[in-house]
């Protein structure tokens, strides 16, 4: 005992590079990311139920080749309005299709359109909007391109579309597209600002790096988590948007199955058959506020302050 | 004496130099009035003010961030401030790299350590192959006491000490001539100081660099700098090396910081009397003031009275001192 | 001569523990101080020591995921650490117990004057009218310093500068005649010259108004100017403590060494400084031995293994480390910090200015 206890004091070696090491595992961003999002329990289920749906929605109208203009029970009335049922899952309406599989066709090509537009407006927007918050000069004229854009009504620009293009998926995208890219950059410019003049993109500045890559490397990876959000909010409202339009007859037209069309077709059903007109909305409701949370719940995970 | 100034190389030039900025209804604020002095090939020279003092605002001009109003900036004997063309303005960043005073602020979050430190070597393609880009990384984090194994570790990962040697690391690797270090010590905790300036030290003597170093602290550039100039209101008002600076210090500004330096003796500082600096001492004839030399290297912000008066002093105080 | 002082405060073996998503950080490992009445006692480490935390827990101003997990803080007979509300600590922090911030901003509205800033205090603490509470604020901030206090009375905060508003800030902090302040890196924020008169104002009031002082503050200049006595912390714990001639000509911890060796005014031109290298620990693990002994080249192998207790020194300065140890091996202090006061006094004139031989 007494033999250690003299050991004990003697010098202890000392190397200087040994304080420099990090003992802290190896940082990744994206593994964090996915870390973080898949700690809460309600959200993994959100997304296993939002993924289930999506699936559910692409792959279901392929099985059933549902079409709003195939109508074969239209002369049998035995098949017409009936109650949900094991056979007939959501009940049939008012030509005797089987509701489960207008809505899913519905599902699919509102999925499909917001997504779509989305993928489009984000793709042109975000570029736009970075170079728009960088350049001082592009920064006037785009202001009142931005301008003009905003005041343009929205639904007037539908009409016109709709009657100039025809209804249809092309028009219902282009219309949905043609002028939202603006505010997408609008958004993306003014974050840009905020963070454009931190000191680390003088410096970056100082070891002379363009601005395009400033934009990739300095400023786009601080977005990923505003970026996310916003897309989280821009696809049930694209989807809102889809439907408010084909309600209004202005969107995918007769012919394709829409939620909306659904909706607005069902609508007149309401007093007698009210489940034909909510059954469509209630899945209007879960796939947008399953994306809205995924989405958001990404975003927050996106954020390296709650990396800890 | 007088030869060891003219003999010299200059390196840097900043040429009666005013910077303002637009503060709205067309007003301006000068930030930095009449700078003009020379830096030579291989010294440190230090800039000491206070915040507001000018002194960053003067720093970032020779990088071209913040533009001059008037005058103009040489650096090896060519104009580099205001219009110049795109290759003289690579030139300007290969040459001029700047160290930052806040490590945190300063190196990109997002980015590894690897990609901040290849930054430059990326713009300017400094670089063969992959492999030799790493081994310059590689040795360049060596180079600053930092392991080859922090390349794929983020700036957050980092003590404050370890960010501002990365902060360096990425300043040298350019390989420059000149260095701006903006208070590059004045953000870390006072254990990890001395290892920085230490640091400093070693890269200049072994990559023969020229340092402006702008500080509040005058402790830090009696021990760091060669020569000294001292800048309040955005006005220099007193030049000289080092020692004479501080041996015969003649602004009653420079005076006055002087009297603040804290000393780590608790029966020095028991007798410490702080000299309120007090322009309403000085000359209020309304004559102008210049800097004027008043020994070879040794100058000061006056008029001709107060020139008599520093003259005077001067000589009073070499008397004493031979 | 500090054998008849009475104590006004006494912290016995404090904890101050921190959850941090699921983490436990142990900000204050095990601190003791007693805080004679009416000396200046500064509390001097690097951020991350814990020197903050520490005093916060004398005005219950821990941030909300924190709490005292053990030990005391005796005050006038009461134990600081059991209060909960902000009732139980109506009538001693801010009123008994003051404090003064690095960023005077964070004291004080930007919306409100400074003069209601000011008198609201008064009249809270006093229950004086608010005309007398006016002409006590206007009489306070002539005293802190600040000319034509009557005409800037209404003024906002940004019309202040930095330096004014730490003033204001020492005067609200008064206004209710604290018999302790705290003043937490008060001058860190200011400029140099500005520093040395907030400095100067302190030491002026607390001989007038005669409270105890307690300094926290990275500087050991500050320390040096205004310390009676001063405790060197690191990792959460106090590691050694003294009066301020014993820690500066007498230093026995390998940190103070260090702290003291490494500043720039005892550098000599064209050689290197001392430094250290490394971190601090990180105190979400549990800390083995010593925690500097990774960063001290004079670490002996105990220093990994145990926790060195205090070593008596003098009866007023004591310090943790196992080089104080019987069985350890001598070991001068490093040769920059030897004969500090001759060498200090060598480079000073007179009124302790900097100057060259």
């Amino acid at each position: 005992m007494e033999a250690e206890n003299i050991n004990l004091f003697e010098f202890a070696a000392f190397d200087e590079l040994e304080s420099e090491h990090i003992a802290a595992p190896r940082y990744s961003y994206w593994k964090s990311v996915w870390r973080t999002f898949f700690k809460n329990k309600f959200t993994v289920a959100v997304a296993i139920l939002l993924v289930f749906i999506l699936c559910f929605a692409l792959i279901q109208p392929k099985l059933s080749g549902y079409s709003p203009i195939v109508t074969p029970n239209i002369n049998n009335a035995s098949m017409k309005f009936l109650k949900p049922s094991a056979e007939h899952i959501f009940g049939t309406d008012h030509v005797g299709n089987e509701v489960f599989d207008a809505v899913w066709a519905g599902a699919r090509n509102s999925i499909i359109v917001s997504f779509v537009c989305t993928a489009i407006n984000m793709i042109v927007g975000i570029p736009i909007g970075a170079l728009w918050g960088f350049s001082k000069r592009m920064d006037r004229w785009m202001l009142e391109v931005y301008n003009v854009i905003s005041n343009i009504p929205f639904l007037l620009l539908a009409m016109i579309l709709s009657y100039v293009l025809g209804a249809g998926m092309r028009s219902l995208i282009i219309t949905m597209t043609c002028t939202e890219w603006v505010f997408v950059a609008y958004f993306i410019r003014t974050q840009v600002m905020i963070i454009r003049d931190r000191e680390y993109n003088m410096a970056s500045k100082c070891l002379g790096t363009g601005t395009w890559t400033m934009i990739m490397k300095n400023v786009l990876p601080y977005l990923i988590s505003v970026i996310m959000t916003y897309a989280s909010r821009q696809i049930p409202t694209l989807i809102s948007y889809e439907v408010f339009l084909s309600w209004m007859g202005l969107g995918l037209g007769t012919t394709n199955a829409s939620l909306g069309q659904s909706i607005a077709m069902y609508t007149s059903y309401m007093n007698g058959y009210p489940h034909l007109f909510w059954i469509p909305v209630s899945v209007l409701a879960i796939i947008s506020i399953s994306l809205y949370i995924v989405g958001q719940k990404l975003a927050d995970a996106a954020d390296p302050r709650t990396h800890m | 004496m007088s030869n060891e100034y003219t003999d010299r190389e200059v390196i840097l030039s900043i040429r009666h130099v005013d910077i303002s900025f637009d503060v709205g209804n067309k007003k301006k604020f000068v930030a930095v009035k009449d700078a003009n002095f020379d830096i030579y090939k291989g010294e440190t020279f230090a800039l000491v003010g206070e915040s507001g003092s000018g002194k960053t605002t003067l720093g970032r001009a020779i990088l071209r961030i913040n533009p001059c109003s008037a005058g103009e900036i040489l650096f090896e004997g060519k104009r580099i401030s205001g219009k110049i063309s795109r290759e003289e303005d690579r030139n300007v960043v290969r040459n001029i790299q700047m160290i930052f005073q806040d490590p945190a602020a300063s190196l990109n979050e997002r980015a590894t350590i690897e990609y901040c430190i290849s930054e430059g070597l990326y713009n300017f393609h400094l670089y063969e192959n992959e492999e030799d880009r790493v081994a310059k990384v590689d040795r360049a984090l060596q180079s600053v006491g930092l392991l080859p194994e922090h390349k794929s570790r983020y700036p957050h990962e980092f003590s404050g000490g370890q960010r501002q040697r990365v902060g360096i690391a990425r300043a040298m690797i350019m390989d420059p001539k000149f260095i701006v270090a903006d208070e590059p010590i004045s953000a870390l905790d006072v254990s990890i100081r001395a290892q920085v300036l230490n640091l400093m030290n070693r890269l200049k003597a072994e990559k023969n660099l020229t340092y402006l170093f702008i500080a509040h602290d005058l402790s830090v550039v009696r021990f760091i700098a060669d020569r000294i100039a001292v800048i309040h209101m955005g006005e220099i008002v007193e030049i000289a090396d080092s020692e004479t600076l501080f041996q015969y210090p003649l602004h009653p500004y420079t005076i006055s910081l002087l009297s603040t330096v804290p000393m780590p003796d608790p029966l020095v500082e028991k007798e410490r009397k702080h000299i309120v600096y007090d322009p309403s001492q000085l000359d209020q004839s309304g004559a102008a003031r210049s800097l004027r030399e008043i020994r070879p290297g040794h100058f000061v912000f006056a008029t001709d009275l107060e020139f008599e008066g520093y003259e005077a002093k001067l000589e009073k105080l070499e008397r004493e001192k031979a | 001569m500090e054998e008849n002082r009475n104590i006004i405060l006494s912290a016995k073996d404090v904890e101050v523990q921190f959850r941090v998503r699921d983490r436990y950080l142990t900000a204050i490992r095990g601190v003791s101080l007693d805080l004679y009445e009416g000396e200046t006692f500064a509390i001097v480490g690097e951020s991350g020591s814990g020197k903050s935390v520490f005093t916060k827990t004398f005005t219950g101003m821990l941030e909300s995921n924190g709490s005292v997990t053990k030990g005391s803080v005796m005050f006038h007979g009461k134990d600081l650490t059991k209060l909960k509300s902000d009732k139980d600590w109506e009538g001693i922090r801010g009123a008994k117990i003051a404090t003064i911030f690095q960023d005077p901003m964070t004291s004080l509205n930007p919306i409100r004057t400074i003069g209601s800033q000011i008198t609201e205090v008064i009249e809270k603490h006093q229950g004086v009218s608010a005309s007398e509470a006016k002409a006590q604020a206007i009489e306070l901030m002539e005293r802190v310093g600040i000319k034509n206090a009557a005409d800037r009375f209404n003024e906002y905060p940004f019309q202040y500068s930095g330096g004014m508003r730490q003033r204001i800030v020492i005067a609200i902090a008064l206004s209710c005649h604290p018999e302790i302040l705290i003043c937490d890196e008060p001058t860190t924020a200011l400029d140099v010259t500005i520093q040395a008169q907030i400095i100067a104002l302190i030491r002026d009031l607390q001989r007038e108004l005669k409270f105890t002082t307690l300094y926290i503050t990275h500087d050991l200049g500050v320390v040096a100017n205004v310390a009676d006595r001063v405790g060197v912390m690191y990792g959460g714990q106090i590691i050694e403590y003294g009066t301020v001639e014993e820690v500066f000509f007498d230093p026995r911890h390998p940190y103070t060494w260090a702290l003291l060796s490494s500043l720039p005014q005892l550098g000599v031109k064209g050689e290197e400084l001392y430094y250290i290298t490394g971190t601090p620990p990180s105190l979400y693990n549990e800390i083995k031995g010593d925690a500097f002994a990774p960063r001290n080249e004079h670490a002996l192998k105990i220093d990994f293994v145990e926790e060195p207790p205090f070593f008596r020194v003098s009866d007023t300065h004591y310090a943790k480390t196992w080089l104080l140890d019987p069985r350890a091996p001598k070991l001068e202090k490093p040769a920059v910090i030897q004969d500090l006061h001759e060498k200090i006094k060598k480079m000073t004139d007179k009124g302790g200015a900097f100057h060259v031989e």
